[in-house]
C-alpha cells in the first residue's frame, strides 16, 4: 500500500513538469498581448512607447525560454510570480479566491451524491414506475440544459420573480442555494441514471441469485448487496466529479457574482495575466491528480480485489 | 412512499432556507448600493491596472476640477497665478481641508504626491503634464508652485484627471484622501463600502453609506436592479440595450442619460484602396443612415453624431454634417467614374468597390454597426467585408493600418479634444495610419505641435479650426452616434446627476427616499 502511494506520488512530478511546460508555451502562442490588456484596463491611451515600457515591465521582452527559467527557478522556491494587474503575489491572491469555490464545489458535491444516491436508487428500486420515468425526464432536461442558462433561468425564476433568494454574492445560507444548485444539477442529472443502471447490473450478477437462495429479505439483499456494489462502482466517478465542480465554477460564479478561483481565472484570461493562468492550470491539474490517486487508494481499501491487482503490487 | 419522504423533506428544506432569507433581498434604506462589474481594486491614487477610477475618484481630489461646462474650477486650489511666459503657475491652497483620518491638508501634501509622480515619470508618461513638469516648490503653507519645461495649456485639464495627480496621505499603508467619501470596508470581489468622509470641507453626501456591489455579469446586474438588491446602476455599457428598454417600459423605474460623451466613429483609410478618393470617402459616409442605427441600435439612448466632436467638445468649430442621402452619394460614386456592376457593386478599372470593415469580434455594438454600414453601402453599390477579429489583432490592425475602415470610439472629456487630436501624430494610432493618404497631413501635424505650445487663445482656437475643419472636410471619420453614460435606479432615488468625465461619478448628490410602508 505504502509503495504504491509512493511510487504514484513520484510519478505525479514528470507530469506536472511536462504541462508547466506546455501551458507556458500555449500561453505565449495565444494571440493577445498582456502589455495591451494591462493598458487598456487601466484606461490608458495604448501608444507604442506605452506598449514598450509595460512589456519591460513585465518582463516579457525577453524570449520564452529564458521566461520560462525564471519561472522555474522562482516556482522552485514557490513563488510563482505576480499578478500582472494588481501585482500581488499570484499564489497569495489564489489562496484568497480559493475558499470560496472550495465552499461552492463541496456544497454541491454533497448535494450531488446525495441526490444521485437518492434519485438513482429511488428509480431503480421502482423502475418502469412514474417515479422512474420522471427521474429520467429530470436527467434529459437537466443534462441538456447549458448551465449558464440553468444559472439564469432560477436566477430569473427565484430571485427576480419570487425575490425568495438573492442574485448573487455571498452573505447568508440564503445565498448558497442557487449557486449550488445550478452547480449540481446536470451532475445529478448524469450520475443518477448511471448509478441507476449500475444497480440493476448488480441485480444481473450470480450471487444475487445466491443471495436469494440462501432466504435473505429482500431488503436485506438490497442494503447489503446492491446499494453497496453500487456505490462501489460510483467511486471513482465522483472523484472526477469533485475534480471538475472545483474546476467548472467559472460560468457560476460568473453569473452569482460568486468570489472564486474560476472568475479570478477568467479575468486573467481576459487580461492575458499568464502568470495567474498558469499557476491556475497548475493547480487544478494536481487536483485532478490527487483527487484520481485518492480515489484509486479509496478503492483498493474498500475492494480488496483491486489492491491484489494492476502492478503487482502486494499487501505488505 | 420513499419517494414522497424525499419530496416532502427536499421542500421543507427548500421553504426553510427561503424562511432564513426572509424573503427580503432588498437593499437597506439608509445605503446607496450601485453595481460595479469588477472589485475596486487597491485604493492608491497613481495606481493603474485594477483601481478603478470611480472609486479613486470617491476618495481623492485634485487641485483643480473640470464642470459641466467643460470648464476648469477650483477645488482643492482657490485660486491661481500664471506667469507671462506660461511656465510657471502659483496655486493657493484652501486652508479648511482635512483628510478622512483628521490631518490636515497643506502645501506638502501636494509637493509629495507630485514629487511621486515625478520619481515614476515613465509610468506617467501616457500624460504629457507628467512630462512637461519640472518642479514641484512649496512657497508657503498654502501656496505651491508648478514648473513646467513649456508652457502647456493643458496643465489644467490634466490636473484634473482621476490620475495621476490627485491628493492622498499615506496612514497605516492605506492611503487616505481629502474627498467626500472614505473607504470604511473592502471585501475584495465582493463589495467596497464607502462612508462619508466626516471632516470633508463642503457638503457631505446626502446618503452616508455607499455600497459597491461586485456583479460581474450584466443580466445578474439587470435581475440584481429588478429585484431591488441594487438601488442604482450608473455607467457605461453596464446593461444590455434590451435592458435598458425593460427598464424604460417597466413602472419604478427611471432611465437616465447623460450629455453626450465621446464620439463612436468608423475610421476610413485615406491610405488604402478606393478610399484613398475622397469622393469614395464622402460617398460612404452619406449612405449610412445614423439616425435610423441610434434609434435600432441603441434604443434612442445615444445621439446621432455629425462630426468626429459634438458640439459640446471644446474649440470644436461647426461644420456642415455628412447627411443621410443615398442619391448623393451614388451621384458621387458616378462621378468618380465606380459605375455599377452586374452584381449590384460598382466597378472601376477592373477594380471593385469593396471594403474591409475591421472590428472587435467580442463586442456586440461593433458587429452591429458593421451590419449597417455593411447594408447601407450596399444601397449605393459599395461591398463591405466584415472582418471581426479578436480584441488583439482589432488592435494590431489600429497599429499597423491595415483596415479600409476600422470602428474606433475618442475618448470623451478631458481627452477631447486635445488628448484625442495629439494622438494622430503618433504611428502606432488608427487616426495617424487612417490619415497618411491626406494630402495635407504634415501640416495637419505640424499644427498639431503648435497648437500645445500656443499661449495665446485665439492662436489655439484658429489652429483648432483649421485642424478639425480640414479632417471633417477631408472625411477621415464616419460619425455614429455619441456614448452618454446610463444610470437606471428605482422609484425613490432621486438627485442623479452626471459629470462631464464618464468616470466622475457624482454620487455625493443622489438622495434615496424610504421605501413605502
Amino acid at each position: 500500500m505504502l509503495r504504491m502511494l509512493s511510487w504514484r506520488l513520484c510519478a505525479l512530478v514528470p507530469s506536472i513538469v511536462l504541462l508547466s511546460f506546455v501551458v507556458f508555451l500555449a500561453l505565449h502562442l495565444i494571440p493577445g498581448d498582456p502589455a495591451v490588456a494591462y493598458l487598456s484596463a487601466s484606461q490608458l491611451p495604448i501608444t507604442e512607447e506605452a506598449i514598450e515600457r509595460v512589456t519591460i515591465e513585465l518582463g516579457l521582452d525577453r524570449t520564452v525560454w529564458e521566461q520560462y527559467a525564471s519561472w522555474v527557478s522562482s516556482a522552485l522556491t514557490m513563488d510563482f510570480g505576480t499578478s500582472y494587474m494588481t501585482g500581488e503575489p499570484v499564489i497569495e491572491e489564489f489562496l484568497f479566491y480559493f475558499p470560496a469555490t472550495v465552499e461552492l464545489s463541496v456544497w454541491a458535491f454533497l448535494i450531488v451524491i446525495l441526490s444521485v444516491i437518492g434519485l438513482g436508487s429511488a428509480s431503480a428500486y421502482y423502475r418502469k414506475t412514474w417515479v422512474d420515468y420522471s427521474s429520467r425526464l429530470f436527467s434529459i432536461v437537466g443534462a441538456s440544459l447549458p448551465s449558464f442558462w440553468l444559472g439564469f433561468l432560477l436566477l430569473y425564476v427565484f430571485s427576480m420573480s419570487l425575490g425568495i433568494f438573492p442574485s448573487g454574492n455571498r452573505g447568508t445560507v440564503a445565498h448558497y442555494v442557487l449557486p449550488v444548485l445550478t452547480l449540481a444539477i446536470p451532475y445529478i442529472a448524469i450520475y443518477s441514471r448511471l448509478f441507476r443502471t449500475s444497480l440493476l447490473e448488480v441485480e444481473k450478477l450470480p450471487w444475487m441469485s445466491h443471495a436469494r437462495a440462501r432466504g435473505l429479505s429482500e431488503k436485506t439483499i438490497w442494503l447489503k448487496f446492491q446499494l453497496r456494489h453500487g456505490v462501489l462502482a460510483l467511486l471513482p466517478v465522483l472523484g472526477i466529479v469533485m475534480g471538475y465542480l472545483l474546476a467548472g465554477t467559472f460560468i457560476v460564479e460568473n453569473i452569482f457574482s460568486w468570489p472564486g478561483v474560476g472568475r479570478y481565472m477568467m479575468n486573467a484570461i481576459v487580461q492575458r495575466d499568464y502568470p495567474v493562468i498558469q499557476f491556475y492550470i497548475l493547480v487544478i491539474a494536481c487536483l485532478f491528480l490527487l483527487i484520481n490517486l485518492i480515489v484509486d487508494l479509496l478503492q483498493a481499501w474498500l475492494d480488496p480485489r483491486q489492491r491484489h491487482q494492476k502492478g503487482g503490487v502486494k499487501h505488505v | 412512499m420513499i419517494k414522497r419522504t424525499y419530496l416532502f423533506t427536499g421542500m421543507l428544506l427548500f421553504v426553510l432556507i427561503a424562511a432564513c432569507s426572509n424573503g427580503n433581498v432588498k437593499s437597506e434604506s439608509d445605503e446607496l448600493v450601485i453595481a460595479w462589474p469588477q472589485d475596486i481594486g487597491a485604493m492608491d491614487p497613481r495606481g493603474y491596472g485594477a483601481s478603478q477610477m470611480f472609486a479613486q475618484n470617491l476618495i481623492f481630489e485634485s487641485l483643480v476640477q473640470y464642470n459641466a461646462e467643460g470648464e476648469i474650477e477650483p477645488l482643492l486650489a482657490e485660486d491661481w497665478q500664471q506667469s507671462e511666459d506660461g511656465k510657471t503657475t502659483t496655486f493657493y491652497l484652501r486652508e479648511d481641508v482635512q483628510f478622512s483620518d483628521g490631518s490636515p491638508f497643506n502645501a506638502d501634501d501636494v509637493k509629495a504626491n507630485f514629487d511621486k509622480v515625478l520619481d515614476n515619470r515613465e509610468r506617467h508618461a501616457w500624460l504629457e503634464l507628467a512630462n512637461q513638469l519640472q518642479e514641484v516648490n512649496v512657497i508657503d503653507e498654502y501656496t505651491v508652485e508648478l514648473t513646467l519645461s513649456e508652457a502647456y495649456y493643458p496643465l489644467f485639464e490634466e490636473l484634473a484627471l482621476v490620475r495621476p495627480f490627485r491628493i492622498a496621505k499615506e496612514v497605516d499603508g492605506q492611503y487616505v484622501g481629502t474627498g467626500v467619501y472614505e473607504l470604511e470596508q473592502h471585501d475584495r470581489d465582493e463589495r467596497a463600502v464607502f462612508s462619508g468622509n466626516e471632516h470633508y470641507w463642503s457638503d457631505s453626501p446626502d446618503v452616508d453609506r455607499l455600497v459597491v456591489q461586485v456583479i460581474p455579469d450584466s443580466e445578474s446586474r439587470m435581475m440584481a436592479l429588478d429585484n431591488g438588491e441594487i438601488d442604482l446602476v450608473y455607467g457605461n455599457g453596464l446593461l444590455s440595450m434590451d435592458a435598458i428598454q425593460y427598464f424604460e417600459d417597466q413602472e419604478g423605474f427611471t432611465v437616465n442619460q447623460s450629455n453626450p460623451q465621446a464620439t463612436r466613429t468608423a475610421v476610413l483609410n485615406t491610405n488604402r484602396g478606393p478610399l484613398e478618393e475622397l469622393s469614395v470617402r464622402q460617398a460612404f459616409i452619406h449612405s449610412f443612415n445614423t439616425n435610423q442605427v441610434v434609434e435600432d441600435v441603441f434604443y434612442g439612448t445615444e445621439e446621432p453624431a455629425t462630426a468626429l466632436f459634438g458640439d459640446h467638445v471644446p474649440y470644436m468649430p461647426s461644420v456642415d454634417p455628412y447627411d443621410f442621402d443615398s442619391n448623393r452619394a451614388e451621384q458621387l460614386l458616378e462621378e468618380a467614374g465606380w459605375n455599377l456592376g452586374e452584381d449590384g457593386f460598382r466597378v472601376k478599372d477592373g477594380k471593385h468597390l469593396s471594403l474591409s470593415y475591421v472590428y472587435d469580434a467580442n463586442d456586440a455594438i461593433q458587429r452591429t454597426i458593421g451590419e449597417w454600414l455593411q447594408q447601407g453601402a450596399s444601397q449605393v453599390g459599395i461591398s463591405v467585408q466584415l472582418e471581426g477579429v479578436d480584441n488583439q489583432a482589432y488592435l494590431n490592425a489600429q497599429k499597423s493600418g491595415e483596415f479600409d475602415v476600422i470602428y474606433q470610439e475618442t475618448w470623451g472629456a478631458p481627452y477631447d479634444p486635445h488628448a484625442f487630436v495629439s494622438s494622430m501624430r503618433i504611428p502606432a494610432h488608427a487616426d495617424y495610419q487612417a490619415q497618411l493618404g491626406l494630402e495635407k497631413k504634415t501640416e495637419i501635424d505640424e499644427m498639431i505641435d503648435q497648437v500645445f505650445i500656443a499661449t495665446e487663445e485665439s492662436k489655439r482656437t484658429d489652429l483648432y479650426d483649421e485642424i478639425l475643419q480640414e479632417i471633417h472636410d477631408q472625411a477621415v471619420y464616419l460619425p455614429i452616434s455619441y456614448t452618454s453614460t446610463i444610470a437606471v435606479y428605482h422609484e425613490g432615488i432621486s438627485g442623479v446627476e452626471f459629470a462631464p468625465i464618464p468616470y466622475e461619478f457624482q454620487l455625493e448628490k443622489v438622495q434615496k427616499n424610504a421605501p413605502d410602508a
